[in-house]
C-alpha cells in the first residue's frame, strides 16, 4: 500500500471503488498536530473534482499507471494532439487532462503522458523547455519597477516570461515549467 | 543568473514584508516587550511527536564533537528567559523542521515570531494580536489584518461545520466511533489527536479566516500540548490558533506552569515519538526546570513567513522569499 508520501500530479488513486487522479495536493504538518496531505483529486471518466486530506502514514490504494513519451503535434480548440513515440498513433487529449501547462506546450515538443487503461489521465513536462525569443524589447535602464535587471518576453508560443535585460530577439532560452522563471540562455 | 532574476520580480514583495517586519519590531519595543536573540543551534530539541529536527556537525577547536540540532522553535530558550524573571520576551528569528516539503505553506527554514505575556492568559495574546494587526494594516491597507479576529471556542466551529456538540466527543473511544460514521479510515489505537484531525483539517479548517482573521480557542484537553487547562472547564485546554483564508498562522497558550505535568507530557512524547518511529531525543531537564519557575503566563508561535504571504496575498510561501530552498537546492 502506498501512503502520502507517494502522492504527486498525475498519480491515480482508488476511493470508494471510483478512480482518481490527483491534480495538486499540499504537505501540511502544524507544529502541534499531525501532518497531512492535502489532495485535489479529478474523477476519471466523470471529471467530478473533490479534496481529499490524507493523514501522514494513512495507506493509500494507488493505481499503477503507464507513463509513455508523447510528442506534442497541434491543439484544436480545446483538443490536444499528442503521437505515441512508441506506435506512431495520434492521440487526443483535452484541455482537462492538460490544464494550465497548455501554455508551455510548443510544437514537436515531448511531454510524459500517464494512462489508465489506454486513457490519458494527467500529462507531465519537462522540468525546463527551451524556447526561441520572438519579441524582446529594448529595455531602457531605469524604466523597470522591478530592479532595473528584468523586461518580459515573448517566447515562440506566445508565452510571456521574466527575462534579463541582455536576451535579445532570436536567442533561445530556458523557462522552468513549475513557475514559468527564467532558467538561463540555451548554450551549444 | 536565473536566482538574480527571480530575486528582481520579487522585489515588491520583499519590500512589503520588510515593512511588516519593521512594524513587528516597532509594536514589542512600543509594548516594553524585550528582544531576545534565541541561539538556533541547540542541544535539545522538542518532543513535538510529529517534528524532526535537522542535526548540526558541531565539533569544537580539538575536534571534538558535540550533539547539536537547529532548534524547531525558540520555546525552550524564551521560556527559559521568562522563568528567569525577565518579564515580557519575544523573538522573531530562523527556525528549521526537518522532512516538510519546499514550497506551498512550508520552506525547511522559516522565520518564527514568538512571545511570552506574564501573568496573562490567552486572552492577552488574542489582544496583542489585535493591536499588532491594527498597526500593520495602517502601512499595508486592504489587506485580511484590518479587520479585528473573529474568536470561536472550537465548541463553536464543530457545531457549525460538522453539526455536533463537541463535548459528546472528548474521548478517544466516543471520538473514534464520530470519525468512523463520517466515513473515515480510523483505528481505535490512533491518538485523540490524530482523530481530531480527521475531521478538523477536512471539515473545518478550509472555512477558518476565509472573511476575516479568525482565532478558534479551547481545544480539548488531550491536545493541551503545553498549555494549561481551563479552570473553568478542564476538559478544555487554554490553547488558540489562528487562521487567515485556511491557512494556520499561530499556535498559543496559557502555558503550563507545573514542571511534573510537563515532564510526564514529554516522556508520553518521547514514547509517541518512539512508535512513530521519529528520531529520538532527549529530553532538556533545565526546560523542565524552567517550566517550574515560570509566572503565570501565555505564550505564541506565529510564522511571519505565512503571515506576509497571506496578508500579500501570495499563493506559495516561496513567493515571499529571496531564495525558497526549491530554489536553492532545486537540481
Amino acid at each position: 500500500m502506498a501512503d502520502n508520501t507517494d502522492i504527486k500530479k498525475g498519480a491515480v488513486i482508488r476511493h470508494n471503488n471510483d478512480l482518481f487522479v490527483v491534480t495538486d495536493f499540499q504537505f501540511v504538518n502544524p507544529g502541534k498536530g499531525v501532518a497531512f496531505t492535502k489532495t485535489k483529486l479529478k474523477g476519471i471518466g466523470s471529471g467530478k473534482g473533490m479534496e481529499i486530506t490524507y493523514k501522514s502514514g494513512e495507506s493509500i490504494d494507488m493505481v499503477t499507471v503507464y507513463r509513455k513519451t508523447m510528442q506534442f503535434l497541434y491543439a484544436t480548440g480545446d483538443t490536444y494532439s499528442f503521437m505515441d513515440k512508441e506506435s506512431y498513433e495520434t492521440i487526443e487529449v483535452d484541455i482537462d487532462i492538460v490544464g494550465d501547462q497548455a501554455k508551455y506546450l510548443k510544437e514537436g515538443m515531448d511531454v510524459v503522458m500517464s494512462t489508465h487503461e489506454g486513457i490519458p489521465v494527467a500529462m507531465e513536462l519537462p522540468k525546463k523547455i527551451s524556447y526561441r525569443v520572438t519579441v524582446s524589447p529594448d529595455a531602457v535602464k531605469g524604466d523597470s519597477t522591478s530592479g532595473n535587471v528584468t523586461k518580459m518576453i515573448e517566447l515562440e508560443n506566445g508565452l510571456v516570461v521574466h527575462a534579463p535585460i541582455f536576451i535579445k530577439e532570436g536567442e533561445e532560452i530556458y523557462v522552468y515549467t513549475e513557475d514559468s522563471g527564467y532558467a538561463g540562455r540555451v548554450t551549444e | 543568473m536565473s536566482q538574480v532574476i527571480n530575486i528582481a520580480t520579487k522585489r515588491n514583495i520583499i519590500e512589503a514584508r520588510a515593512r511588516i517586519v519593521y512594524h513587528i519590531r516597532q509594536f514589542f519595543m512600543s509594548e516594553g516587550v524585550l528582544e531576545i536573540t534565541a541561539p538556533t543551534m541547540i542541544q535539545y530539541p522538542g518532543q513535538e511527536p510529529n517534528l524532526e529536527a535537522m542535526s548540526v556537525d558541531l565539533r569544537d577547536y580539538t575536534g571534538q564533537m558535540y550533539t547539536a540540532y537547529l532548534h524547531t522553535s525558540p520555546e525552550y530558550t524564551l521560556k527559559k528567559c521568562v522563568a528567569a524573571g525577565y518579564g515580557d520576551v519575544y523573538s522573531m528569528g530562523p527556525a528549521f523542521r526537518n522532512n516538510e516539503s519546499f514550497g506551498g505553506v512550508h520552506n525547511p527554514e522559516f522565520t518564527m515570531l514568538e512571545w511570552y505575556r506574564t501573568a496573562a492568559n490567552m486572552y492577552a495574546i488574542m489582544d496583542d494580536i489585535d493591536a499588532l494587526f491594527a498597526q500593520i494594516s495602517e502601512d499595508i491597507p486592504d489587506s485580511m489584518c484590518a479587520k479585528p479576529c473573529r474568536r470561536l471556542h472550537m465548541r463553536e466551529v464543530w457545531q457549525q461545520y460538522v453539526g455536533v456538540d463537541l463535548d459528546a466527543y472528548l474521548t478517544v473511544a466516543s471520538l473514534f466511533a464520530l470519525v468512523s460514521e463520517r466515513g473515515y479510515t480510523a483505528s481505535i489505537h490512533d491518538s485523540y489527536e490524530a482523530l481530531f484531525y480527521t475531521i478538523f483539517v477536512q471539515e473545518i479548517e478550509p472555512h477558518l479566516g476565509v472573511d476575516v482573521p479568525t482565532i478558534v480557542h479551547h481545544y480539548p484537553a488531550p491536545m493541551a500540548a503545553l498549555s494549561a487547562l481551563s479552570s473553568d472547564d478542564p476538559r478544555y485546554a487554554e490553547r488558540f490558533e489562528l487562521y487567515i483564508g485556511g491557512v494556520e498562522l499561530a499556535n498559543a497558550f496559557t502555558e503550563l506552569t507545573d514542571a511534573t505535568e510537563q515532564l510526564s507530557r514529554l516522556q508520553a512524547e518521547q514514547k509517541e515519538r518512539q512508535a512513530r518511529g521519529m528520531s529520538q531525543y532527549d529530553i532538556d531537564t533545565s526546560f523542565v526546570d524552567a517550566v517550574g519557575q515560570l509566572p503565570t503566563c501565555a505564550g505564541i508561535a506565529l510564522g511571519v513567513d505565512r503571515l506576509v504571504q497571506v496578508l500579500l496575498g501570495c499563493k506559495n510561501i516561496d513567493d515571499v522569499l529571496v531564495l525558497p530552498a526549491s530554489q536553492i537546492f532545486k537540481s
